[in-house]
Parts: structure tokens; C-alpha cells; sequence
């Protein structure tokens, strides 16, 4: 299947400033204790007063951001919605959870169960575009957004008409969640600043992050910047298969690694992964500039998403910031950027995105 | 001729016990599984009739040959191991392992069933080591990664959570994956185990009928939630031809739409169902007439029996074929529904019967239908349609054929 991707619009709401044009990394945003939450977004503008007031932080992030990529994709309504969410509405699911337990299952108000099922911004998102296409929901961990993307690829190649397809990705941090993904080491048990996450691996886990990455997608140029070729996915690769998959990447592009201008590596800091990082790293030609994202986004199980979003802001402006330079290279412009993500529990996904 | 997609194994554990042959035993008795609650702890549970799976943990555990007692799977994930060990045990293993083969799960709480006994020690400042190995069992992949772990399954897996349409999107996934070239074989399915947080969820929300759920009739009251599990293998028709396999069924339709009206209530008018079951059926190259036994949704909830009950009418009339929800048998099994009634589908389409609408008396007074309230054996079934709808308006019909 060779159906590009093309990135038509995107939308970032994530602890950096994403949202709102223009205004990337200015200034950088940074953590102490581990947990990097989102910038607040203007929910209400397109969130009616009177759905907006039982709405939960997830929702009312998952669906702007939604709707904000609609809206500067010109499209009036998507042919079909796919999103991916390891953990959906967290808040919701621990505030249903904890009041049946202290209620001891007596008077509990329905709204967070409605809003902790995982398909909710999907659901939320179809009303307000009258949407009535393919709808789904991917919540498979860290390849959630990544089969999502798979699954707009097929429906793109499908004879089914399909023109534009809004993909995302959400998932939310929150305190609770936070202290308990720490014990099982998802999270760091140190703080220390977010900027210098990397300093850090030499211990197990990553920080806290959170954000909701969306995107138009089309089997249509249009007035896009690059899109998507390859997608792979690697359950608990050795160094040896990401190697293979690498080179098995590029080669369906037709492309040798000198070809990279950008590697955008979504390391993160675990010792656990170290070797993943570190191949990855290896990998790269002296000519490639390496980034990374995670120091500015946290972890979470769909932040390639916001690493997505960022190669998409990439291509738009043509120029790397400082500030996710790991190793600079010489390649300008920017015409093929491989895209690697390590999860938290090992895994890593793989794009190659192309201008256009 | 495009080459058809068939499903050529499946396993099954609902209320009505494990294998298919233990589903219709109980279809052709009248015999239903929802009854009083034996393993769910709430303090609800001496009110109300759930469809629970009648084998405890310890169970399910000996019966996979895994340790009993705090192993690490949740309820969730052993209803699924069996029922995964259930098409296993009739189908050739050495296919998983080949390279091209996805496995698409799908559920709606992940492990939730234990989770909600032991959060307050989860997210207390200490946990105890025999909590600690549940500690991350609380999302829908965890289940998925546990049986692709179990039988040794490297390839392509994903997990989908629609809510009650939730497995059916995981059969059509995977038919579509199959003909766009990305894997040549899969197996599909899902499964939910109960737990007090869907049940207290959909108490809250009124949608609960303590007593029998009675589908399609007029005095219906509500749903009877229960759990189980199902998978399909699924392959190119010329796949399974070349490898010998029996052909159980064709996949020839189906189709995934979304309401776009409310969070939690249909269409009350069909629309958005009778856009499914018509766009499932336009794939399959099948008029309305030529499909001879529906497997309705058919929650016994007001809401969703009035609105299939009419986008049922829209479409196929007031002669429409013989129509059942099989849900008074295991009660709604959430994400499990679209794909144990995809089994149930495909069992009436093999022998032939249609499996009957259990509890019903009165007709709808908005309705000139009424559902199959007894067993028809030695029917004519050529096509069977599988309607499951969800949260979010997310709706799935699915086609099935004679082989």
C-alpha cells in the first residue's frame, strides 16, 4: 500500500505554545516536578456554553483541537473521524471510580461514565461536523495514533470516495495517574528540570506529558507541506530489527539514509530503552540533524503525535529550532525527515515524511 | 470475481457457557444465561440478573493451565485467553506465527473488573506487592498484549474501543486489512468482563432492567449487562482453499457509520441505522429481500429498540425477515456483542435456524414488526445481517453468507 498521507492542516494543544499561531517555543515552557500539562486553549470557541460546563479537561482539549484542525483545513466536514487514545478521558474514568467506591455504588452522576468511554471526543466531534462516516477509535498504547494513521492510509486507498480524514491522537496527564504509573517506573522517581531530560538516562522512566495532536489528511495534495509515506510499527524491537526496519523504510522510499535531512527521534530518557535511543542516534549520517521533542512535550503513549505536528511545523517554516536540535547537521531544505518513536513499554513506530 | 474474505474458526465463552457447541445447546433449550450473580462483588448484586460467565477465575486459570489466585490476568483478559484458546484449538497454530497476520482485540474498561477492587491501594502511597502486577491493567491494549504474550503472537496487533460496537469494528478491520494487502490472515474479536463500573454506569443512566431484559416488546425496560468473549480467524477465501480449511462463513458486507446526534442516544427516528445496515448491504451486492435472518442489537433499552426497530421497518418493511436479539441469552456484553452475535450469526447461517427472541410478549405500539419469539429450525438462510450500535453513535452492521 503507497498511499501518501498529505498533511493538509495540523493542531497542537500541548505544554509548549502550539496553539496558537506563530508563537512556537516562545517562550519554552519547562517543569521541576515531572509533569509537563497543556496550555489552556480558548475552549469556548468552539464549545456551546452549555456543553462546555460538564465537559471534562480531555474532552474540551480533545475536541478543540479537533475542531480547530477542521477549521484551518477549510474542509466543512471530514469524510471520516479516527482517533487514537491510549487512556481517553482519565479524570473522568478516576472521578466515576473513585465516587462508586466512596458512595459505595449509591447516587453516582452519569456524566463522567459517559465521558470516560474512549470514543467519546469521536462521538463529540461527528455531532458537531455532522459527520455521519467512519468513526473509529484506536486504544492500543503507544500505537494508537500510529494505527490510526494506518487505518486513514487504507480508507484513503480504499475505492470508497473517502477525500479527507480528520486523525488524532489525545491522551491527559494528571496527578493521580502520574503517581501511579512512578511505581511501576512509567515516570521518573527523581525530579529535575524537563529541558534536561536527556542528562537523565541513566535512570529508568521519562516525564509526565500530555496533549491532543490533530490532523486533515487527504489522498489530495491541496496546499500541504509534506506527507506521510511509510508507517511501521515494532513491538519490543532489538537493535537489530530497528535497524532492519529502518532500512526497510527507505528503501520503500527509495531513499539511503544520506537522503535524511531531519531524524525526529522521540527518545525519552529511559534506561530501559537506552539502546533503542542510542541505535537510533547511530543511525544517522553526519549530514542529518538530529531533534528531539520529548524534553518539550513529556511522555505519554500518543506524544508522536505533537512529534508528528512538529514535522509537519518543519516543513511549513523550513527552519529547526535551537531549542529541539540534538546534533546539527547540513541539509537544507528540509525534504525527507524519518520520524522515530520509543514508547514507554519498548516499542517504537516509524514515518517517513516527505515534502511535497 | 474479487476474492471473498471467509472465517474459518471461531472461539467463544458467553453466560451460555464456552464453544460453540455450548451456545446452541442453550439457543435450541430456550435456555438463557443471564441469572442471579455468582463472582461480581456489588452491593448491587442481589438485585439485578446479569449474563455472567458461570466459571470463576480460578476457573477460567486451571482451564488455561495458568496459576490460580493473584496471577496477574484480569477477568477481562482470561474470558479472552479462552475464548482465543477456543478457535485455537480447531485451527492450525503454526499460521499465527507467520509474518502477515494481524490480531485486532477490542474492549471497553480493560481491566477494570480488578482495578476497581484495588485502586484505593493503587493510588494510596504504598501498594501492596500482590496488587503491584495489576497496576497497569487498567487500559484497553493491556488485555491484548497479555494473550498476543500468551500464545506468542509478534505480529501486527491493535485494540479498538467504540464502545458497543466495539469487536464488529474489529472484524472489519481486519477484512479490510486483508484486502488492502497489509496481512493475509487475522483473527478478531474482543471481550469485556463485568465489572460494577459499567454496571453502576448504565444503572445511573436508567438503562438497567433488574429482571430479564425483553427486547422489542412494548413493556421492555431496560438492559441486562453480562460479558464474554469472541474471536473469528479470517482469511482469503483462496487462502483457506489452499491451506484446506473449511469455510464456516463469507464476510461479504459491512459498513461503519456514525449517528452525528447525540452522545448516548440514537437517531429515535433510524436514520443513522438504516444508513448502516443499507451501506453494509450495498457491499455485499444484496437487496433487503435476500437477507433471511437479522441479529438485531437490540439492547431492550427504549431508546435503541425504538430506533432499530424502525430503521429495521424503513428498510426492509413490514415483511421483513425473521429478527432476534440475542441478548436476552447472555445479556449485552458491550464490546463483546458485535462479535459473539457475529458467531451467532454465522451459527444460524450453518444450521440454518433462527435463534429466538427470548421474553418477548407485547409488540411495540410505534411498530408493525415484532421480533422471532420462537426457535425456527430448517429456515431458508442464504445472508444474515448483524446490526451493533454504540456510545458516540458509532454504528456497525455486518454481512454474512453461506460458504
Amino acid at each position: 500500500m503507497k498511499q501518501p498521507l498529505y498533511l493538509i492542516s495540523s493542531c497542537s494543544i500541548s505544554p509548549q505554545h502550539t496553539y496558537d499561531a506563530g508563537q512556537f517555543l516562545q517562550p519554552v515552557m519547562s517543569c521541576d516536578n515531572g509533569k509537563l500539562f497543556v496550555i489552556d486553549a480558548d475552549y469556548a470557541k468552539y464549545i456551546s456554553p452549555v456543553a462546555i460546563r460538564r465537559m471534562s479537561r480531555m474532552l474540551k482539549i480533545g475536541i478543540t483541537a479537533g475542531m480547530n484542525c477542521i477549521e484551518s483545513s477549510g474542509v466543512a466536514s471530514p469524510d471520516a473521524i479516527i482517533i487514537g487514545t491510549a487512556h481517553g478521558s482519565v479524570t473522568d474514568m478516576e472521578n466515576f471510580l473513585k465516587d462508586m467506591i466512596r458512595l459505595e455504588e449509591q447516587a453516582l452522576n452519569p456524566t463522567s461514565f459517559i465521558q470516560s468511554t474512549y470514543n467519546s471526543v469521536n462521538g463529540w466531534i461527528a455531532m458537531m461536523t455532522k459527520c455521519t462516516g467512519y468513526n473509529q477509535t484506536y486504544v492500543h498504547r503507544g500505537f494508537s495514533l500510529e494505527l490510526t494513521l494506518l487505518d486513514a492510509q487504507m480508507m484513503l486507498a480504499e475505492a470508497t470516495g473517502t477525500k479527507y480524514i480528520l486523525a488524532g491522537s489525545f491522551d491527559e496527564l494528571t496527578d493521580e495517574y502520574h503517581h501511579i504509573h512512578r511505581k511501576i517506573n512509567y515516570f521518573k522517581q527523581e525530579t529535575f528540570n524537563s529541558l534536561a531530560l536527556f542528562d537523565h538516562y541513566d535512570t529508568p522512566g521519562s516525564i509526565g506529558g500530555e496533549g491532543a495532536n490533530f490532523f486533515m489528511l487527504s489522498n489530495e495534495q491541496g496546499n500541504a507541506a509534506c506527507a506521510i509515506h511509510t508507517i511501521k510499527m515494532l513491538q519490543k524491537p532489538t537493535s537489530e530489527e530497528l535497524i532492519a526496519g529502518i532500512n526497510e523504510a527507505l528503501a520503500e522510499n527509495g531513499l539511503n539514509s544520506t537522503d535524511i535531512d531531519v531524524m525526529m527521534c522521540g527518545m525519552n530518557g529511559d534506561s530501559r530503552s537506552k539502546h533503542l535511543a542510542d541505535t537510533l542516534l547511530n543511525s544517522c549520517e553526519p549530514n542529518t540533524t538530529i531533534t528531539t521533542f520529548k524534553q518539550l512535550s513529556g511522555e505519554y503513549y500518543t506524544a508522536s503525535g505533537f512529534g508528528l505536528w512538529l514535522c509537519d511545523h518543519l516543513f511549513q517554516t523550513q527552519q529547526v529550532p535551537e531549542e529541539i536540535v540534538y546534533r546539527k547537521g547540513s541539509a537544507t531544505p528540509i525534504k525527507n525527515t524519518l520520524f522515530c518513536n520509543v514508547t514507554v513499554n519498548g516499542c517504537v513506530s516509524m514515518m517517513v515524511v516527505r515534502r511535497c | 470475481m474479487a476474492d471473498r474474505i471467509v472465517v474459518t474458526a471461531v472461539g467463544i465463552v458467553s453466560a451460555l457457557g464456552t464453544g460453540i457447541d455450548a451456545q446452541l445447546q442453550a439457543m435450541r433449550h430456550g435456555r438463557s444465561g443471564v441469572g442471579k450473580v455468582m463472582h461480581l462483588q456489588s452491593v448491587h448484586a442481589p438485585d439485578f440478573v446479569l449474563g455472567e460467565v458461570k466459571m470463576s477465575n480460578d476457573e477460567l486459570a486451571t482451564a488455561l493451565n495458568l496459576p490460580t489466585g493473584d496471577n496477574g490476568y484480569t477477568r477481562t483478559t482470561l474470558l479472552s485467553l479462552t475464548a482465543m484458546q477456543d478457535l485455537l484449538d480447531q485451527t492450525d497454530v503454526s499460521l499465527l506465527k507467520q509474518e502477515q497476520f494481524a490480531f485486532i482485540s477490542a474492549n471497553t474498561v480493560g481491566g477494570m473488573c480488578k482495578m476497581e477492587d484495588i485502586y484505593m491501594d493503587v493510588a494510596g502511597a504504598q501498594t501492596e506487592e500482590k496488587n503491584l502486577k495489576y497496576i497497569d491493567t487498567l487500559d484497553c491494549a493491556e488485555s491484548t498484549e497479555q494473550i498476543a504474550e500468551h500464545f506468542g503472537l509478534r505480529s501486527l496487533t491493535a485494540t479498538i474501543s467504540t464502545a458497543c460496537s466495539s469487536s464488529s469494528n474489529a472484524l472489519m478491520l481486519g477484512a479490510r486489512m486483508i484486502k488492502q494487502g497489509v496481512v493475509n490472515r487475522a483473527i478478531c474479536g474482543g471481550g469485556d468482563a463485568l465489572s460494577r463500573f459499567t454496571l453502576n454506569g448504565f444503572y445511573t443512566l436508567k438503562n438497567v432492567d433488574k429482571t430479564p431484559s425483553k427486547p422489542f416488546d412494548h413493556n421492555r425496560n431496560g438492559l441486562n449487562i453480562g460479558e464474554a468473549a469472541g474471536f473469528c480467524l479470517i482469511e482469503k477465501e483462496s487462502e483457506a482453499k489452499a491451506r484446506g480449511a473449511k469455510t464456516l462463513a463469507v464476510l461479504s458486507g459491512y459498513a461503519n457509520t456514525n449517528d452525528a446526534y447525540h452522545v448516548t442516544a440514537p437517531s429515535p427516528n433510524g436514520e443513522g441505522a438504516v444508513r448502516t445496515m443499507q451501506t453494509a448491504l450495498a457491499m455485499a451486492g444484496l437487496q433487503p429481500a435476500d437477507i433471511g435472518y437479522i441479529n438485531a442489537h437490540g439492547t431492550a433499552t427504549a431508546n435503541n429498540d425504538l430506533a432499530e426497530g424502525r430503521a429495521i421497518q424503513e428498510l426492509f418493511g413490514k415483511q421483513a425477515p425473521p429478527f432476534s436479539s440475542t441478548k436476552p441469552f447472555t445479556g449485552h456484553t458491550l464490546a463483546a456483542a458485535g462479535i459473539i452475535e457475529a458467531i451467532y450469526c454465522i451459527m444460524a447461517l450453518q444450521q440454518q435456524m433462527v435463534i429466538p427472541n427470548l421474553n418477548f410478549e407485547t409488540m411495540m405500539e410505534e411498530l408493525e414488526i415484532s421480533p422471532a419469539s420462537t426457535l425456527i429450525e430448517n429456515a431458508t438462510i442464504n445472508h444474515v445481517l448483524s446490526n451493533s450500535f454504540g456510545f458516540g453513535g458509532s454504528n456497525v452492521s455486518l454481512v454474512f453468507s453461506k460458504a
